[in-house]
């Protein structure tokens, strides 16, 4: 059987109309899925920190009671993820090096009883350098955690008092030793342009990063964050070119050392990207459980998100009766795209296009005339099947994704 | 009429002129003591507030003198600014005698003195009053000195009073009887009315107070008003005590409303005259001119879609006020507004302030200009009234500018600082006077540079002491040249502006300084230029943003860095886009206010 078909007289080049937005995002498949943990409680909490953090009431960190509470919440969230294997786990926090290794085991194992582990998955904890104890590292890796996260910010004893972090130079470069001993792979959190700091002072703190041999750095420019104190009280900081120097410079150091620059803030020795971060940056699912943790799930249905009970008395006094959410939605089709490219074009190289549609269920059909923007600003690059952002891109990558905002 | 008298009061603002009033009509009973707001006769906000009074009103009051015999006395208000000189002139004819206020402890200022020979001119009697004297500081001796040279009144029986404790009130009214004379005319000639004042009221239409000079006037009669020849019947005539009381005639002497239908507050002219239509006036009474406006701005909502209300804010204020005009004018930086011409620079306030005031408009207001006159090339004359529609250079033979005679009242202390200024100001040194302790400056000054920053900058360097009273001299050629400020290479034609060649290169550069530290700095490079034609006489770089990334995205949380773009792009939407750089109105805002000089 033949089929006419009709050759349209004008030519299909020039501007393709955008699509309309679907009325619901249409999944072919769920996307790969992670493990956030989250465990609330700090030593002290620091003055630029605008995480759910909590310096424990006295009596202690009620470890036993947040794990019995977290196992619960994942217990109880089983059936949204029902049958998905998990190829990441991130417990961050907080400082969830104040756990003891026994809590942590406690955690590990009921998370491989209640959901499919993948055995290679990425299993990494945040540390603070300050809470360091050799041979809890030893045990947390015996736990089955793979990769340490160390929030470092400085080696400069100065700088680091000026940032409220409880830890100095000394016991920062004790905690990579430390680290480097029981763990194959190890970031590292760096802060540049903090309160008086200068280029030299921040290159030098990158040397010394460098020079302990990890595999991943990250490196933050220190931003003011409402409701902190210092965003009440802000402290001089370097001026917008000093800031942009420095970050400049740890670009260019880093690459000489061998690290790829492949999101905005992180860098890796090849095959040492964080998988768990790729995942949130290619808009993968998570779920997210602890005080405060954010999940993001997708299903036939549509795209939810949901955070738990951020304060932590809250949401251990609610595991009880299984009272785990504060808020839950499902993000609208409209802000799909937005919230696909706040992520994605934070890589460097990118995504393919095409993991646009089946990430959000939207056609890429429908934003046509924000990528074309885009692209004639100069921000981002379309070439090779791949949305890509261009160096001006990634200097300006506010400008770039407000162009997805929807009006 | 021998039981009439018509008196205005002439005073400088705050000599307590309002005061006065409401003590006069007091006395008379006007008004019960329930109703006796304070200055009643400033019945607008904003007149209470800035002791300004705007509209001229009136007040007829029935004084039984100590001759026993009762009189109808008419105070006929008058507004007491620069910018409403006209109107000034037009209650002042409407009168006999005049009460001149001045304030014992200040002595004698600019626009009194101005407003007193206006006065003079018409034959009015003027009756000096020295009011404050209960102030420690009045000097009676002084004040009535300064009178006496000053303006060439005879001062020495200058009634002292006091406004405010009510001292001297019953020697004023005194005064008013026996030396204000009463009105002439002939009651049973043609009907010959002058237009006084003129208001929209919402629910009679078109409210004229007048004064009859000759004839009556009924209700039913078929007036007609004798600059435009319309015709109206008349509904109504009544006085004014203040409170509005009908009459069954307005006869010659008298003062009082006429109500006739009329919906156009153009068409009843200050200062026409009305008379009968099947028994008309050989002639209409003299003085009658069409005001225009002399300063021109362009007012734009500082949000778009606020532009039908803007319009329909504006309809409103001139259903009161025929002497503002305004036209759609459209600005490539600041979209769409209105271009908007006023009496003068006080005008102007009172409007933008109304528009904000009255009717909750957020408001851009371009810089104040005066109209030039330019010569094209074919010998024909444009007036031009937005510096963005000049004609380029080459296309025109010349420009000329208006010129006005200043006059200004200060004491001594200040004449160095006021003569700096002065001639900074391009003026023209015509008379220096001394008159005791206060000295009279007479300048001819381009009246471009007095709308720029002239009255406050008077006001600074004489610490609030001098006063300025001005007057249209002529057009006078002039090197002028428009300034034009670039953003990224493009015009922003809401920020040109004319001004001398001499002060163009200074100007320039102080703009465009300005301007580089108000516009954020963008993704890219911007150029602000200031230029006259294509030649660029200024120059400065808003150096490039190196980034403007969130540092830190936690993956969970997408939420705050979300609100957090969100806001970004909303503070956008209120920035006008000149080219492709983004400009915050308070840029805009910020390059208008001028401030040199503070």
């Amino acid at each position: 059987m033949t089929t006419r078909r009709i050759i349209p007289l004008t030519p299909a080049t020039g501007a393709a109309r955008a699509l309309p937005l679907p009325e619901r995002p249409q999944l072919e498949a769920p996307p790969p899925l992670s493990l956030y943990v989250h465990f609330p409680w700090c030593v002290k909490k620091c003055p630029y920190c605008d995480f759910n953090s909590h310096a424990p009431r006295e009596g202690g960190i009620p470890e036993q009671a947040w794990l019995g509470a977290v196992l619960a919440d994942l217990q109880h969230a089983l059936p949204q993820v029902w049958g998905r294997r998990v190829h990441s786990v991130f417990i961050g926090g907080g400082t969830p090096s104040l756990m003891s290794a026994t809590t942590l085991d406690g955690l590990l194992t009921g998370i491989r009883m209640l959901l499919p582990l993948d055995p290679l998955a990425e299993i990494t904890l945040e540390a603070n350098p300050g809470t360091v104890e050799a041979g809890r590292f030893r045990d947390y890796r015996a736990a089955g955690v793979n990769r340490l996260s160390l929030g470092i910010q400085s080696f400069d004893d100065a700088m680091l008092a000026k940032i409220g972090r409880i830890h100095g130079g000394e016991e920062a470069r004790r905690a990579i030793e430390a680290a480097r001993t029981h763990f194959e792979r190890v970031n590292l959190d760096l802060m540049y342009a903090l309160p008086g700091q200068t280029l030299d002072m921040a290159l030098a703190d990158l040397e010394t990063a460098i020079g302990f041999g990890v595999q991943h750095l990250s490196c933050y420019h220190l931003t003011l964050e409402p409701n902190t104190p210092f965003a009440h009280d802000p402290p001089p900081l370097p001026d917008d070119d000093t800031a942009a120097d420095m970050q400049e410079a740890i670009e260019a150091r880093l690459a000489a050392a061998g690290f790829t620059h492949y999101e905005t803030s992180a860098f890796a020795r090849p095959h040492e990207q964080s998988r768990h971060n790729l995942n949130y940056w290619t808009f993968g699912d998570y779920l997210g459980l602890g005080p405060g943790a954010h999940g993001k799930l997708s299903s036939h249905e549509g795209i939810r998100r949901e955070m738990r009970h951020k304060h932590p008395g809250r949401y251990l006094e609610g595991a009880a009766r299984s009272d785990f959410i504060q808020e839950a939605r499902e993000v609208s089709v409209a802000e799909l795209p937005f919230e696909f490219m706040m992520n994605a074009l934070r890589l460097t190289e990118g995504v393919p296009a095409k993991l646009f549609a089946a990430r959000t269920g939207v056609p890429i059909e429908a934003i046509t005339d924000e990528l074309a923007r885009a692209r004639e600003r100069g921000l981002l690059d379309t070439a090779d099947g791949k949305l890509r952002p261009t160096l001006q891109g990634r200097r300006f990558l506010n400008e770039l994704l407000q162009g997805f905002l929807k009006d | 009429m021998k039981h009439i008298r018509n008196f205005s009061i002439i005073a400088h603002i705050d000599h307590g002129k309002s005061t006065l009033a409401d003590r006069l009509i007091h006395f008379c009973g006007g008004l019960s003591e329930r109703e006796m707001e304070e200055q009643v006769l400033d019945s607008m906000d904003i007149e209470r507030e800035r002791g300004i009074t705007i509209k001229a009103q009136t007040a007829a009051l029935h004084y039984k003198a100590k001759d026993g015999q009762v009189y109808n006395l008419n105070l006929i208000d008058t507004p007491g600014h620069v910018d409403f000189s006209y109107e000034v002139s037009r209650s002042l004819a409407a009168c006999e005698g005049a009460l001149l206020v001045v304030d014992a402890s200040q002595g004698v200022e600019a626009q009194t003195v101005a407003n007193c020979y206006t006065a003079l001119d018409l034959d009015v009697e003027v009756v000096p009053v020295l009011n404050k004297i209960d102030l420690p500081a009045a000097d009676p001796e002084n004040a009535r000195g300064e009178i006496e040279d000053v303006i060439g009144v005879d001062a020495s029986e200058a009634i002292l009073c006091s406004a405010k404790t009510g001292l001297g009130v019953e020697e004023v009214l005194e005064a008013i009887v026996a030396r204000v004379p009463p009105p002439q005319g002939e009651p049973d000639g043609p009907l010959k009315a002058l237009i006084i004042d003129s208001w929209f009221d919402n629910y009679v239409g078109v409210v004229m107070l007048v004064r009859v000079v000759d004839g009556e006037l009924k209700p039913k009669d078929r007036i007609l008003l004798m600059s435009n020849g319309l015709q109206y019947p008349c509904d109504q005539v009544g006085v004014f005590t203040p409170r509005s009381v009908g009459r069954d005639a307005l006869r010659a002497g008298e003062v009082g409303f006429v109500i006739a239908g009329i919906k156009e507050i153009e068409a009843a002219k200050v200062g026409d005259t009305i008379t009968l239509a099947n028994k008309p006036a050989s002639a209409p009474l003299p003085g009658f001119k069409e005001i225009k406006p002399q300063v021109f701005a362009g007012l734009y909502p500082v949000e778009s879609s606020e532009y039908d209300q803007l319009r329909d804010s504006l309809e409103k204020l001139r259903l009161n006020d025929s002497s503002l005009q305004f036209e759609p004018e459209v600005s490539q930086a600041l979209g769409f507004g209105f271009r908007c011409g006023f009496l003068g620079l006080l005008h102007m306030d009172i409007v933008q302030e109304r528009l904000e005031r009255e009717f909750d408009m957020d408001l851009i207001t371009t810089a104040p200009t005066v109209v030039y006159e330019v010569v094209l090339n074919d010998n024909s004359i444009i007036r031009i009234e937005n510096p963005a529609k000049l004609p380029e250079p080459g296309k025109y033979q010349e420009i000329r500018e208006p010129i006005i005679t200043a006059t200004i009242f200060l004491p001594q202390d200040y004449v160095g600082p006021v003569i700096t200024l002065c001639n900074q100001k391009r003026g023209n040194q015509i008379d220096m006077r001394y008159h005791g302790r206060q000295v009279q400056l007479i300048y001819e000054m381009p009246m471009n540079e007095v709308v720029m920053d002239f009255f406050d900058r008077l006001k600074s360097v004489s610490r609030g002491y001098a006063s300025l009273d001005y007057d249209f001299k002529e057009y006078r050629t002039a090197d002028l040249v428009k300034l034009d400020l670039m953003v990224g290479g493009e015009k922003v034609d809401a920020l040109s502006v004319i001004v001398h060649r001499a002060s163009a290169q200074y100007r320039g550069r102080e703009l465009a300084a300005k301007l580089r530290g108000l516009i954020p700095r963008q993704m890219f490079d911007v150029p602000v230029q200031a230029a006259i034609g294509a030649h660029i006489i200024a120059r400065e770089t808003i150096k490039a943003l190196r980034k403007n990334v969130l540092a830190k995205c936690y993956g969970g949380d997408i939420t705050r860095k979300k609100k957090l773009l969100e806001k970004q792009k909303e503070g956008k939407k209120r920035m006008k886009q000149v080219g492709n750089v983004e400009i915050p109105q308070e840029a805009f805002l910020a390059v208008l206010r001028t401030d040199e000089g503070k």
